[in-house]
């Protein structure tokens, strides 16, 4: 049971790294700051974010997505074909997001995440994954005045987020994640989506992951994701009670990332509550197929409680491998 | 006809900015930030007037953020530290940690006030209660119905209180109402409690939404008049309304808040235009998309000029 978070971390910390990223933006949107400027706050964070994982006791980690204000934003901002346009609402939450649109054929001209990846990597010991969208997602987050057909728009983000894994993975990236948040909502097109991810995974030579999380997922959907050429399914235990009763049903053949603690709310969870989940989740996957994790990303929360769920998810985690080394 | 109105916050001042920023830091006595809130909203009262608004409001120059307004005069209710709406925007979002109730009026004390400064009508605001949950932690309820039926309560007695001190327009904003599909007949049954028994005219903004899901809705929706964004949407919205039988009143956002462009009074005559053929002229209450306050004073007054001369032109040619 590898102890890992899905993504973000929140990008301020009042009671710990400050708030000096509000203003360093702020200035430097008024241009009153060189983008190297910013770039070294950007790495400060990201340095201090790194540390409170690994203070927190998670062992697999991410660089926090301190530079990103959205999922999608970072991808199209960098992909020729995209115009970056206005405020849409972030799936089922108050946080907003820049809906893109899409002109013409994406082409990827360059490496997109490779230095931010590189940087987070020197910055710890322990391994970091490459958290990236899925095609599926960056599609429905996206506004299409070109394909028209979700298909051909599909394989077509599939090909350039393919290329990046690529890259990542070259680089030495020992795990790329894929984001997949829209499939909880409305009803995806399965056939399209599994060959899209399948294209995106295709000859990526590292432990490739695919993390749903909000909405609720049907059994369809989640058989279907087993047939995904990913080593790891992520799923969101919280956002939907029924998910559990949906999980027992499938005959689960990879990797399980079980988000199990609640990113969207305060409430912390206990160790009881956690280990309970835990012993019925473990009669569907094993132990050892399995890591743990919030279930999303860390910055909806503010940062004194991202701190303690983290937290209470390794001591969770600890507690449980102690009670399983005596009893099993 | 054709009455124009905001929808609620408009921009502080850069004097009322520092100082809210100086009282956080201990800065300056609580009582000098009231003195310029005070200043900022008589400004305001005197800037819509000026400009030919006819529905006021008060500006909400002492409220932060909708929500966190409540939260921070019902009981029941703790500070959180910041969070990130979008870009690079924060808030903080109030973690509900035990029974929610009220102390006191919570907007009553201010809008008595902007309404003493003028003759014309200035609306009650006040934020719904599904909104104020979906906007909050929760600690304290078991599920988040309970929460927002108990919100709904809390919010109707002001709305009460708003009522009986002679407001004669009460707005619920509920930007959120339509964030979560299954849960949109709580969010309605919420706003029922809290419009049950009035006899102001009440209104309910609603941005930011997944419209198709609403549209079958807004018929049945327990208000007055519903007021939209369509400035953002290119006007789309029309299209919805043209197909169905709407007899409420609408509010009809004719500019956009999340932008620094002033439209021209041609373009937004145009839009008016556009939507009388959609709805009949008594139906229309122009305003713009949301609240401004994202906007410097500057940009906001000149989209209220926008909107007030393009009214004006529009109702005069109606009026032969």
């Amino acid at each position: 049971m590898i102890t890992t978070v899905v993504g973000s971390f929140p990008k301020v910390a009042e009671s710990g790294y400050g708030t000096t990223l509000i203003g360093a933006i702020s200035r430097w949107q008024r241009q009153e700051l060189s983008d190297a400027e910013l770039e070294q706050v950007f790495q400060e964070i990201t340095r201090a974010v790194i540390k409170e994982q690994e203070q927190a006791g998670i062992e697999l980690l991410t660089d926090g997505q301190i530079r990103w204000e959205d999922l999608v934003t970072p991808l199209a901002r960098k992909v020729e074909g995209y115009e970056i346009n206005g405020l849409n609402r972030f799936f089922d939450n108050n946080v907003y997001y820049r809906r893109p649109i899409l002109h013409r054929t994406p082409v990827r001209t360059s490496p997109i995440f490779l230095g931010e990846y590189l940087f987070a990597r020197g910055c710890t010991s322990r391994p970091v994954k490459v958290v990236l969208p899925g095609p599926y997602t960056v599609v429905a987050l996206s506004e299409d005045r070109y394909y028209k057909h979700e298909r051909p728009f599909l394989r077509s983000i599939a090909k350039i987020l393919n290329e990046e894994a690529r890259t990542l993975a070259q680089a030495g990236a020992l795990m790329i994640q894929f984001d997949e948040p829209a499939l909880g909502f409305g009803r995806p097109p399965l056939r399209e989506v599994v060959e899209a991810i399948n294209m995106t995974t295709s000859g990526v030579k590292a432990k490739t992951a695919l993390l749903t999380y909000f909405g609720r997922l049907s059994r369809e959907i989640l058989d279907a994701l087993q047939r995904c050429h990913v080593d790891v399914i992520g799923v969101d235990m919280v956002s939907d009670p029924k998910a559990i009763a949906v999980l027992k049903r499938v005959k689960w053949t990879k990797e399980l990332a079980l988000g199990c603690l609640d990113a969207r709310n305060t409430k912390l969870e206990s160790v009881t509550e956690l280990h309970a989940l835990f012993d019925v989740v473990r009669k569907v996957v094993p132990v050892d197929r399995l890591s743990v994790n919030p279930n999303c990303g860390l910055e909806f929360l503010p940062f004194e409680q991202a701190s303690q769920k983290l937290k209470r998810l390794v001591e969770a985690v600890r507690t449980y491998r102690n009670f399983a080394t005596q009893n099993f | 006809m054709l009455l124009t109105t905001s929808v609620g916050s408009l921009p502080k001042p850069d004097y009322l900015n520092k100082a809210r920023s100086q009282v956080r830091k201990g800065e300056l006595d609580p009582a000098q930030l009231r003195k310029l809130e005070e200043q900022a909203t008589r400004e305001w009262i005197g800037t819509q007037e000026e400009l030919g608004i006819d529905i006021l409001v008060d500006g909400e120059q002492y409220r932060g953020d909708m929500v966190a307004f409540f939260a921070e005069h019902l009981d029941g209710f703790k500070e959180s530290g910041l969070v990130r709406s979008y870009g690079n925007r924060y808030y903080r979002k109030p973690i509900i940690v035990d029974r929610v109730r009220r102390r006191q009026p919570v907007t009553l004390g201010w809008w008595q006030f902007a309404q003493g400064l003028t003759q014309r009508p200035v609306k009650g605001m006040l934020t719904g209660p599904y909104t104020i949950m979906d906007w909050s932690f929760n600690e304290h309820y078991p599920s988040r119905r309970a929460t927002t039926l108990a919100l709904a309560c809390v919010i109707h007695e002001e709305a009460l209180d708003l009522e009986r001190a002679g407001a004669q327009y009460i707005q619920i904003d509920e930007p959120a109402v339509s964030t979560r599909l299954d849960e949109i007949d709580l969010a309605i049954e919420a706003l029922g409690i809290v419009t049950k028994g009035l006899r102001a005219k009440t209104i309910t903004h609603i941005c930011y939404g997944n419209f198709q899901a609403l549209a079958p809705k807004l018929t049945t929706l327990p208000v007055n008049q519903i007021d939209l964004e369509f400035a953002n949407r290119n006007f789309e919205l029309l299209d919805t309304f043209r197909r169905m039988r709407f007899t409420k009143e609408i509010g009809l956002g004719v500019v956009d808040v999340h932008s620094h462009r002033i439209e021209s009074t041609e373009e937004v005559i145009a839009n008016l235009k556009a939507a009388l053929k959609v709805f009949k002229p008594e139906q229309v209450f122009v305003d713009p998309d949301c609240g401004l306050k994202t906007r410097t004073p500057e940009e906001a007054k000149a989209k209220l000029r926008v909107i007030a001369e393009a009214s004006r032109v529009v109702r005069d040619e109606l009026c032969g």
